[in-house]
C-alpha cells in the first residue's frame, strides 16, 4: 500500500527534501460516536474529574481514521509526501464529534 | 406518617446527593494526585531523555542537518468533576478567574505536552518541530438533558519529529 510510504509534516516542507511539485488540497474527516454504556460510564467518571478515557481512545481512533482516509486520497494523486497538516474537531450531535484532517499534497525529492 | 414520609424523603435525597458529596470530598485530592504523578513524570524524563524535545519553531535550534521526519500526536480528554461544575457556575455569577477550571486545563495541557514528548521518543525522534496544541469542547449535549458533560473538553498536540 502507498499509504505507508507518505510523508507527514505540519511544517511547509518536509525538513531535509525539496517540494518540486503541488498537486492540491486533500482532506479527510470522519464523524464518530460511542457506544451507549461507555458513555453511561464516563459521566460516572465524571463525578471526580479528570481523564475520560474512553473518549481519548475514541478521538485518538477517530483522528487515525480521518488521516488514513486523507493518505489514501493524496495516494490516489500520486503523491509521496502531504505537507502543512491541520486538523479540526467539532461535535456535530450530542456524543459524536467530528474530525477533519487536511493537507496539501505534495511530490518532494 | 409524617416519620416515614421524612424517612422516604431523606433516603431519596441522600441517594441523588451521595454521587455529589463524593464528588466534593475526593476530587480535588484524585486531581492533585494526578497532578503529583504528572510532575515526576516530566522530571524523570528529563533526567533521561537529557532535554525537552518540544519546540514551537519551524527549524531546529540549534541548527542542524535533518535526516527524517514525521508526524507526531498526542490527545486527551478531560472533564471536571460535578463539585468544579457547580462551583463554576457560582463563579460565573460574579465573574473574574474561575481557578478551578484554570487548574484542571492547566494539568491537561501539561499531560498532553508530556504525552507528546513520550511518544516522539518511543517513535525514535530527537525533537518535535512546530508544536501546536488544539483545544475544543466536545460532547456537548444538545437540549436541556440533566446528563451534564457539557465540561468535557479534548486537548490534543502535534508536531513534526525530526531526527
Amino acid at each position: 500500500m502507498q499509504a505507508n510510504q507518505i510523508m507527514l509534516s505540519n511544517i511547509e516542507t518536509i525538513p531535509g527534501s525539496t517540494i518540486i511539485q503541488s498537486l492540491g488540497v486533500v482532506s479527510g474527516s470522519t464523524v464518530r460516536a460511542k457506544h451507549i454504556g461507555k458513555d453511561i460510564l464516563a459521566g460516572f467518571k465524571n463525578i471526580i474529574g479528570g481523564e475520560l478515557k474512553a473518549y481519548t481512545e475514541l478521538l485518538q481512533e477517530a483522528r487515525a481514521e480521518a488521516m488514513s482516509r486523507m493518505v489514501i486520497d493524496a495516494g490516489q494523486r500520486g503523491a509521496n509526501a502531504v505537507v502543512n497538516v491541520r486538523f479540526a474537531t467539532s461535535s456535530v450531535a450530542g456524543g459524536a464529534a467530528e474530525l477533519f484532517a487536511y493537507g496539501t499534497a505534495v511530490i518532494v525529492e | 406518617m409524617v416519620e416515614t414520609g421524612l424517612i422516604i424523603y431523606l433516603v431519596i435525597g441522600s441517594i441523588t446527593a451521595s454521587p455529589f458529596i463524593y464528588s466534593m470530598l475526593f476530587a480535588n485530592k484524585y486531581q492533585r494526585n494526578l497532578f503529583s504523578k504528572l510532575f515526576q513524570r516530566e522530571q524523570t524524563f528529563l533526567v533521561e531523555f537529557g532535554k525537552d524535545s518540544l519546540q514551537t519553531t519551524k527549524n531546529p535550534i540549534p541548527q542542524r542537518p535533518i535526516h527524517s521526519s514525521g508526524m507526531v500526536m498526542a490527545n486527551i480528554t478531560i472533564g471536571p468533576s460535578w463539585w468544579q461544575m457547580w462551583l463554576a457556575q457560582i463563579y460565573t455569577i460574579f465573574g473574574g478567574n474561575i481557578k478551578v477550571f484554570d487548574q484542571l486545563l492547566a494539568y491537561a495541557r501539561q499531560e498532553v505536552m508530556q504525552r507528546l514528548r513520550e511518544q516522539a521518543q518511543a517513535d525514535g525522534w530527537d525533537d518535535v518541530l512546530n508544536v501546536r496544541i488544539e483545544t475544543s469542547a466536545i460532547m456537548q449535549k444538545t437540549g436541556g438533558s440533566k446528563n451534564n458533560k457539557t465540561g468535557t473538553m479534548e486537548l490534543f498536540a502535534y508536531g513534526t519529529g525530526i531526527k
